[in-house]
């Protein structure tokens, strides 16, 4: 008798803890859904974003359930699941060709005619990181650019004119050169300017040079074209004209103080560098060094090529609906809505990135600070540009990533190395392609 | 209580004797405990292993039949510059790494050993770093070897050492986890420090009346008394540091995987990027089954190769 008591009590300790394993995700599957959810991977304010959500019920009667920021490897496992999120908000558009080859995502040229979203609206630029062919995989929502950030102060302390900024590429490395200092015991203790702080930015340096690692179709690969050269090249020397090494330990650390005051460019360790439009905002600067005195210019040209000024690459959010949605019409109707010219302003307005709608565009909020309005003057400018993306763009990217090592922070030379690129991936592209 | 005393011949099928019925109810509760632990097993280690197996001779599609292309993923391995670079990390981890820490952790244990005041505090000291958390150390580390700011290469500088660039140099970049790894290996002290009680006095004693110095006693009498648990050490940490991931992981920062220049580039975080980063599962699995071979040869080597060595008490 009191064996067959703990027996049972096993079993009923054992049902009650599978059923608890299992019971989890049961939902019962409706017709109209009454919760939505988003995932957005980056999240200056996960609140506000949250109250700019919660707006939606006031029109729709259905509740949105804001997750952000997200890790990065939580994306892949929610899209490949069975529950993925409603909308997915990703960080940037680089991955999103992968994600259509794998069947991931929704093509959204159906979505976008029924839910009454205007094309035309949208800039150029961020909408072309979606493209691809006739089929629109993602929609661009806020938006980055990149220009040229100097320190005033380090500009006078150099003797050099602090309101105004390279207007060459060649002028930028003279003037980086005038403000790198090796201390007394012969280590770099300033620089004047590092192309790659925070991230690379190849991207917009091979831009200027009048090329790119794909061709503008995105079918060919040109990773060992001139301008590919010419952009490494010119970045080798701001790490080899000293001692590389002196350098990559000076700017070792520096990444993890960019949300403080104890980043380079406000403590006077870096005069020049290149970051985006976010940092003329209220979460940044203004928030960890208000009283620096800096300025932003487009990034100059090469002098003998003029005709490249204002060039700036795009790379910013874009929103997709998984494949794997369960109410791909309620998701549709949330897309339309957050790509309304009111939300685009409302929400790029509080978080100071660049709005993708052209009306939203013209809200005052945009151009009343002088910096910002800097980024947005070259959104729309002609020679605006995104980052052509392809399905093999991740594994690229990181034989880039050693390529750019090699060459910029150890002096190598680039050619022999991009040619062994471009024997290594061409094949690569033309088989993921097909 | 009746022991359980299963006596059979081996016939096919296999013929279980006659139990009575203590005996069933016995078996059938032991199963019935058994139970989470194998349906955790089946689930989570088993399933996942037939899987990955499977996965690797195919080309993974999440939401498409996935195809099945033979032995063209091992193949497509061997020709892979950076699977070799991998393993080659690894085995610089495993052959440098996992000596170096055993030889601290014994000579620390038999420094704990000796009786002297606050030989408990020591012996906590010692202990504390192997349970920090393995991503906070690897940040705390990442703050101790920055080369302009950090501790180490202050102090390296007082005594006149300038201090490598730990963190963006790829000859230093190895021996910088090494240090890590090294830090945390209260563990291993600790194990051995179990062994060394169980040395038995009484050879120590007749080393001494019989005039070695503490040298020999340690030479001939402790470190062989303790080989079990040497064995046991490094057959552990060779099969652990051959996936050692968590700390390459977090030691990169910002940089991609394997800064710099692919030298943190190990085996798995190399599997990882292939599974996880560019959805190559099958490819990956393919890694992950080839390292279970080595893995299995390596140890197996272990032990034969240590046979020799080792002296089992009694």
């Amino acid at each position: 008798m009191h064996r067959k008591f703990n027996i049972l009590i096993s079993v009923f300790i054992l049902a009650s803890m599978l059923l608890a394993a299992c019971g989890g995700g049961q939902q019962a599957a409706s017709t109209e859904p009454e919760v939505l959810r988003v995932w957005i991977q980056w999240g200056d304010n996960p609140q506000q974003i949250q109250e700019l959500f919660d707006k939606y019920m006031a029109t729709s009667g259905i509740k949105v359930e804001v997750t952000a920021p997200l890790e990065e490897d939580k994306i892949l496992p929610s899209l490949t699941g069975s529950e993925p999120p409603d909308v997915l908000v990703l960080s940037g558009g680089d991955l999103v060709k992968s994600y259509a080859k794998e069947g991931l995502v929704t093509e959204l040229s159906d979505i976008i005619k029924s839910g009454g979203i205007d094309l035309s609206d949208f800039f150029e630029a961020p909408l072309d990181q979606c493209k691809s062919g006739d089929q629109i995989l993602c929609l661009p929502w806020g938006t980055d650019m990149y220009a040229l950030f100097w320190n005033k102060d380090m500009f006078e302390a150099a003797g050099l004119d602090p309101e105004t900024p390279p207007a060459t590429m060649e002028e930028l490395a003279e003037f980086a050169d005038k403000m790198t200092k090796i201390g007394p015991d012969g280590k770099v203790e300033q620089v004047g300017f590092l192309p790659d702080q925070g991230w690379d930015h190849s991207d917009l340096y091979v831009r200027m040079f009048g090329g790119f690692w794909y061709s503008d179709d995105g079918t060919q690969l040109t990773a060992n074209s001139q301008a590919m050269i010419d952009s490494l090249t010119w970045q080798q020397q701001f790490y080899t004209k000293y001692n590389a090494d002196d350098v990559l330990a000076l700017s070792s650390g520096w990444a993890d103080a960019y949300m403080s005051a104890d980043y380079p460019f406000y403590t006077g360790k870096m005069a020049m560098y290149v970051d985006g439009e976010w940092m003329t905002g209220p979460n940044f600067i203004s928030a960890f060094k208000p009283e620096a005195s800096y300025g932003v210019a487009p990034f100059p040209p090469p002098a003998d090529h003029q005709e490249r000024a204002n060039t700036a690459v795009v790379q910013g959010p874009v929103a997709v609906i998984p494949a794997g949605a369960k109410n791909k019409d309620a998701s549709a109707k949330l897309l339309a809505w957050m790509m309304s010219p009111e939300i685009v302003a409302e929400e790029f307005c509080f978080n100071a990135n660049l709005p993708t709608s052209k009306k939203a565009a013209t809200d005052p909020c945009f151009t009343e600070n002088p910096k910002f309005k800097v980024f947005v003057d070259l959104m729309a400018s002609p020679n605006a540009t995104y980052i052509i993306t392809t399905p093999i763009s991740l594994e690229f990217n990181d034989a880039y990533g050693l390529v750019f090592e090699q060459v910029v922070h150890t002096g190598a030379d680039p050619k022999p190395l991009l040619d062994e690129l471009q024997a290594d991936f061409e094949p690569k592209l033309q088989e993921a392609l097909k | 209580m009746e022991e359980l005393q299963i006596k059979r011949k081996w016939t096919w099928p296999p013929k279980l004797p006659k139990w009575s019925h203590r005996e069933r109810v016995n078996f059938k509760t032991g199963m019935l405990f058994l139970l989470p632990w194998t349906i955790g097993f089946l689930v989570f280690t088993l399933y996942p292993m037939v899987a990955s197996f499977l996965y690797s001779f195919t080309i993974y599609h999440p939401r498409q039949p996935n195809e099945w292309i033979g032995l063209q993923n091992y193949a497509n391995l061997l020709a892979d510059d950076k699977f070799w670079n991998s393993l080659s990390n690894t085995f610089y981890m495993v052959a440098i790494g996992v000596p170096l820490t055993l030889l601290t952790s014994f000579f620390c244990a038999v420094l704990l050993n000796l009786k002297v005041r606050g030989q408990s505090i020591y012996r906590v000291i010692y202990f504390l770093p192997s349970i920090v958390p393995t991503v906070a150390s690897t940040i705390l580390w990442l703050w101790i070897l920055n080369p302009q700011t950090g501790i180490l290469n202050t102090l390296l500088g007082y005594i006149g050492i300038q201090g490598p660039n730990w963190m963006s140099n790829p000859d230093w970049s190895k021996p910088g986890l090494i240090l890590l790894g090294m830090w945390g290996m209260g563990g291993t002290i600790v194990i051995y420090l179990s062994g060394l009680q169980d040395v038995p006095v009484s050879l120590l004693e007749a080393a001494e009346l019989d005039g070695a110095s503490w040298w020999q006693r340690l030479w001939y009498v402790t470190i062989p008394m303790v080989s079990p648990i040497t064995l046991f050490n490094l057959i552990t940490g060779v099969i652990a540091m051959f996936q050692y991931f968590a700390q390459a992981y977090v030691f990169r920062g910002t940089h991609d995987l394997g800064y710099p220049l692919n030298s943190t580039l190990f085996y798995s975080i190399y599997l990882y990027q292939n599974g996880f980063l560019w959805l190559k599962m099958g490819y990956a699995s393919a890694m992950a089954w080839v390292l279970f071979i080595v893995i299995l040869i390596c140890t197996l080597l272990l032990l034969k190769v240590s046979e020799r060595f080792t002296y089992y008490a009694g």
